[in-house]
């Protein structure tokens, strides 16, 4: 979208939103979520209801266990008993591991159903956002949202709900399981949670405000390697590498020293933490309790075991609630950001479209702005008649690629209106618009696919006599029949082009669409030197007998157009014949003099 | 993995990841004596003996005690290495790739070195923090509880034993399936991410010629494909996961029966068959668990092999004292032979002279060599055969800095840091004042782009100089180069898009450069060739033609066509000669 970067007036960052507290960010990522969740939701309830179900499962092994005990201390054993509750428990495990496994697949399934739901959902969204867009937006952003922040939901769609419930599931039935045995081995067996929780409530104190900072500091290092990395080749070349070294060298130092700050206090805690839910130390507490209760007769031996066989899993599932915690957040910032893509305005279609009559285009006191303070584009009126050439020609920064891409509709106007045929182009459904304006830019956009496909892009239904007129019409028939499979060659994999070549097609495509009117940047013509003249005359065989908007780099092409305007601070300053202007000695005539002693 | 790991850490810190191991077993070994420990206590408390489960319990405690410490070391200690680790890594990274020859930092290298060094390093950082602790434990904990079995029986050890190689095939088994699946669905994410990517690239020339609205086939195939193929992945690893699952369940029932059995006969206490069959209802779990950790310390090799591999390249030898400069200015190729891959030389036998202060020209279609000329004498990499000499020593024999003393290089993907116009130019010599830097800037014509920016020469230009145009980038690059003042310029003039004011500057920076240095020049511009002193015609990889213009154009060679093509081109004249055709649209 080399058009509006290459404008001195590139557009200024929109003015910076306001800054969300994060209570209320933390509000919008779960709206965000729920949002996107939509479409599976049915699936995750019954994944859900069916991992509630395997949780309750998983009791039965320690319940079984504890039956198992009683039968076999005391005598008589009953063999019959002890089979039956043998293949309870092996039972429970294999229920358990059945309705953990359907619930896991169902969200899986649900999980690769939804990304691509999303991704067309992204997908229709971008097809409908202004042109503009495009060029304010990397498409690295697009990947980032499309591919990344889809996948960062798959942990939170295919596994957090699953095992979430299991791990909320199992420790409460199992306690409440504890409770109804005896109330007292029931707090015995949650007795060190207290511990875990106020250490985790102490060293969460501010998280918030650290991460911020944490997140500046990374993406100081970040910046800082990409620095480092992409401009080694200039610090090597002048003898400054171990200068660009050292800044490198202390950024990550500095990270490295922040980060370490920062976690070790908490590491500190967390290890001490931790313990309180590890193993032995449950076992110890458990253990101690049991004994002290049993001595007192409070319980029996065997519910003493079995508080101990159920305390012992809940620490287990308090690590995994912390993990899940984690990876929820990581999910709700990127379902924030694919929302806040999906929610970009999109280019206002009208609902009752109209016909344009001819191809007259007509700007009536055009004004355009990028950031809506200051205008690019001042007032602009301009009438192109039909089959007449108009070269806009000024400074960088004079506003010419601005008003040339109003034209398609790049961008809507501020005020005024750009009319095609007497209809204001917002009031032309998009293909029609498309079906009479087309442009060949600088910035070329082949597709992978195959040459003749790219080339009948405008023209799905184009025979293969059309495609081969218009690749010989743009000087390329040549070079794709000299391709080891002509025009079946795949763009970027057998058919490698040059700027010049791959400009070329992009012409066979425009005089295949042929359109009425045509937007043109001139310096396409010079994008590979060597194959200049080619494209030239593509370029004239374009242009013949259309409407046609022409945006001038060098003076020397465009003396013969029928009308060139010049603009100069988003304003015209002068529109004529080149003869005309060079005779009324204003500001083309010192253009053009400029031009002859630059050439020369 | 760990061979890795210890190279990049570099081998003055194998000791503290070592040390980290120990104590991460030591934990693990501790833990489980602990737990093993549990097993007596229940069988006195069943039993009704108080005394001897105290008793028991006091030893319980010391294990406890003793796996606390143990956990609190290696945590400590995990940290440390994961510190020591990311900052060993961000320095080792950067001192070897600061040594590395310039011909290896293509875009495509720069951009995978950024990630790695960026988020590759958290990720392996990482590992330390939150992985490898956990999967240690995984492992040896139920080891230790399972050897631990055989001092209260023997045959149920045995049952555990002959389990588990089960249990490892079973996971293994699973594992490979999760791989194989996850390697299917990579291949289909990265096609629909690429085509959601040409989407929004290509949405100019996809709306313009209607699919914008109407959707975009290939787009479609891909994200339908990722579906499918995200589907049959799943249904490739659900059998695998099926059989982890039931074979840690099926181990366990293996135990049960034999350990009820067993208790059933009255071969054994039963009280001690329950408890132990009580243990490994716990530990269970945790295997299973083992084979997603394993999944993810997979993601963390792949980085760690990543980095493996940037720190295995070698830098090209560099002699301790670089040789004296003999002939300042002078540029010499003798019987180059050079390519990029061996088999294929991209220059073949080049023999070339450019005398000190005279400009000469490379000319010659796109592929034919010209660019790799220039990089050789900047020694991005080192010639095949024959030699390249710059100041009459051969670039082998001087150092980086003697070599980078002699040669100021501007092509055309110039990088501009992320600071002020002025310090910019800068770059090209640090110890320069203020009015010298302006100087440059002026005979670059970056004076005129600094009138016409808010912050003058204070403006700061955006990370790689995104604020700037192609045109405007050259100049400054062009002003570095001033500057600098070398005594040898590498010019590769830009093709891209030039206003007449942006070729103008060029062209007036060109005479500068030309009245101090000696001048090699990719040359695009008619004006440029003209005005060298010897142009060089270059097709496929060897010197075809070399003289002056009068000489080239007289010879009718491949120069003459070439010239005659140029100058067609600049007569271009854009008319609508067969006008009017009048068009009706309905």
């Amino acid at each position: 979208m080399t058009t509006a970067v290459t404008e001195r007036t590139a557009p200024a960052p929109l003015p910076a939103a306001p800054v969300d507290t994060p209570r209320q960010r933390a509000r919008k990522e779960a709206a965000a979520l729920a949002e996107l969740r939509r479409p599976v939701r049915g699936a995750t309830m019954l994944a859900v209801v069916a991992a509630a179900l395997g949780a309750v499962a998983g009791l039965v092994p320690f319940i079984g266990l504890a039956q198992l005990a009683t039968q076999l201390l005391a005598p008589p054993v009953d063999g019959g008993a002890v089979l039956l509750t043998v293949w309870l428990i092996v039972a429970g495990l294999g229920l358990r591991g059945l309705l953990l496994g359907t619930a896991l697949a169902i969200t899986h399934f649900a999980d690769v159903r939804l990304q691509a739901i999303l991704r067309r959902r992204i997908t229709a969204h971008l097809g409908k956002l202004p042109l503009g867009w495009f060029s304010e937006n990397s498409s690295g952003r697009v990947r980032k949202v499309a591919q990344n922040d889809i996948t960062e939901l798959h942990h939170l769609v295919a596994h957090h709900s699953v095992e979430m419930t299991a791990a909320i599931v199992l420790p409460v039935g199992g306690l409440l399981y504890v409770f109804s045995l005896d109330w007292r081995l029931g707090l015995l067996a949650i007795g060190t949670l207290p511990f875990y929780a106020a250490a985790y409530a102490w060293m969460m104190r501010g998280y918030q405000e650290k991460m911020d900072q944490m997140n500046t500091g990374y993406a100081r290092i970040s910046a800082a390697i990409v620095e480092f990395v992409s401009g080694i080749a200039v610090v090597k070349a002048y003898g400054r590498a171990r200068r660009s070294h050292a800044a490198y060298r202390s950024a990550a130092d500095d990270f490295g020293s922040f980060y370490s700050d920062w976690v070790r206090p908490m590491l500190t805690i967390e290890a001490i933490a931790s313990m309180a839910l590890s193993a032995p130390i449950v076992a110890v507490l458990s253990l101690g309790g049991s004994i002290w209760f049993v001595a007192q007769g409070w319980v029996t031996p065997i519910e003493a075991m079995t508080e101990v066989l159920i305390a012992m899993v809940i620490p287990t599932t308090v690590l995994a609630m912390s993990f899940g915690a984690q990876a929820r957040r990581t999910a709700a910032s990127a379902a924030l950001r694919i929302v806040e893509l999906l929610e970009t305005p999109e280019l206002p279609v009208a609902a009752q479209p109209k016909l344009p009559e001819g191809n007259r285009v007509e700007l009536d006191g055009v004004r355009f702005s990028y950031d809506g303070t200051t205008d690019v584009l001042h007032d602009i009126s301009l009438v192109l008649e039909p089959g007449t050439i108009t070269a806009l020609v000024g400074p960088s920064g004079s506003g010419k690629s601005t008003l040339a891409t109003l034209v398609p509709r790049f961008h809507d106007v501020t005020a005024g209106a750009v009319r095609i045929g007497g209809v204001d182009v917002r009031q032309i459904a998009p293909d029609e618009l498309y079906r009479r304006v087309g442009f060949v830019l600088q910035d070329v956009q082949l597709l992978r696919g195959t040459v003749a496909d790219n080339i009948r892009l405008g023209r799905p239904d184009a025979t293969d006599d059309e495609i081969l007129a218009a690749a010989r019409a743009a000087q390329i028939h040549d070079r794709i029949t000299k391709l080891p499979g002509g025009y079946t060659a795949v763009i970027g994999e057998e058919a490698l082009f040059s700027g010049g070549e791959a400009q070329r097609v992009s012409i066979a495509r425009a005089l295949l669409a042929d359109t009425p009117v045509l937007v043109l940047d001139e310096a396409t013509a010079f994008a590979d030197p060597e194959s200049e003249a080619a494209i030239q005359d593509a370029l004239s065989t374009l242009a013949a007998g259309r409407t046609v908007l022409v945006i001038a780099h060098r003076l020397t092409t465009i003396t013969g157009v029928d009308r060139i305007v010049v603009l100069d601070g988003g304003e015209i300053v002068e529109q004529g014949t080149h003869e005309q202007l060079s005779a009324a000695d204003g500001r083309y005539a010192r253009m053009w003099a400029v031009h002859e002693g630059g050439a020369r | 993995m760990i061979q890795d790991l210890l190279r990049i850490m570099g081998q003055e810190h194998r000791r503290s990841l070592i040390g980290y191991f120990v104590w991460c077993v030591a934990y693990a070994v501790l833990q489980g004596v602990a737990m093993v420990m549990i097993v007596p206590v229940l069988q006195d408390l069943l039993a009704g003996d108080i005394g001897g489960a105290l008793a028991w319990l006091s030893v319980l405690v010391c294990a406890a005690l003793f796996a606390c410490i143990a956990h609190y070391v290696q945590a400590m200690r995990g940290f440390e290495v994961a510190l020591t680790v990311l900052s060993s890594m961000h320095h080792q990274m950067g001192d070897h790739v600061v040594g590395l020859p310039l011909g290896w930092f293509s875009s495509e290298k720069i951009g995978r070195l950024s990630q790695t060094l960026t988020s590759g390093t958290m990720m392996i950082g990482g590992l330390f923090a939150h992985l490898l602790t956990p999967l240690v434990t995984g492992i040896v904990t139920p080891a230790t509880i399972a050897v631990a079995m055989f001092f209260f029986d023997w045959r149920l050890a045995a049952a555990v034993i002959i389990c588990s190689p089960v249990l490892y095939l079973a996971f293994r088994w699973s594992a490979s399936l999760v791989g194989r699946g996850d390697e299917l669905t990579d291949a289909a994410a990265v096609e629909a991410g690429n085509r959601v990517v040409e989407f929004a690239r290509c949405q100019l020339a996809l709306r313009a010629f209607g699919r914008g609205v109407e959707g975009y086939q290939p787009l479609e195939d891909a994200i339908e494909g990722q579906r499918i193929v995200g589907r049959r992945s799943l249904w490739m690893a659900v059998p695998g996961l099926i059989a982890g699952g039931f074979a840690a369940q099926l181990a366990f029932t293996v135990l049960i029966a034999v350990g009820v059995l067993l208790a059933l006969g009255g071969s054994v206490d039963t009280v001690q068959v329950i408890a132990l069959l009580a243990l490994s209802a716990r530990f269970t779990g945790p295997l299973s668990e083992v084979a997603e950790f394993a999944g993810a310390l997979r993601m963390g090799r792949n980085d760690v092999r990543r980095m493996a591999r940037i720190l295995a390249e070698q830098p090209l030898p560099e002699p301790a004292e670089a040789v004296v400069v003999s002939a300042r200015g002078e540029i010499e190729l003798d019987g180059v032979t050079f390519g990029y891959e061996p088999g294929r030389p991209v220059l073949r036998d080049v023999s070339l002279r450019v005398p000190p202060r005279t400009m000469t020209a490379l000319v010659g279609a796109s592929g034919s060599g010209k660019t790799t000329v220039t990089r050789l004498i900047a020694r991005f990499w080192d010639v095949d055969s024959g030699t390249v000499r710059v100041g009459g020593a051969d670039v082998r024999d001087l150092t980086t800095d003697a070599l980078m003393a002699q040669v100021a290089m501007v092509f055309q993907d110039v990088y501009l840091f992320d600071d002020t116009l002025e310090a910019n130019i800068r770059v090209g010599r640090a110890d320069a004042t203020d009015a010298e830097v302006r100087k440059a800037g002026r005979l670059a014509g970056v004076q005129e782009i600094v009138e016409r920016l808010p912050a003058g020469w204070a403006t700061r230009v955006g990370e790689g100089g995104t604020s700037l145009s192609g045109g405007e980038r050259q100049r400054v690059s062009v002003a570095r180069a001033i500057l600098k003042d070398a005594p040898i310029v590498l010019l590769d003039e830009a093709t891209a898009a030039l206003d007449p004011e942006n070729e103008r500057f060029v062209q007036d920076a060109l005479r500068t450069l030309q009245s101090r240095s000696t001048l090699l020049v990719i040359a695009h511009k008619l004006p440029t060739v003209v005005a060298a002193d010897q142009i060089v015609v270059l097709d496929d990889g060897g010197i075809v033609e070399h003289g002056t213009h009068g000489e080239l154009l007289a010879a009718d060679g491949r120069y003459a066509e070439f010239w005659r093509e140029r100058s067609r081109a600049r007569g271009w004249r854009l008319a609508a000669e067969n006008r009017p055709r009048e068009r009706t649209e309905s």
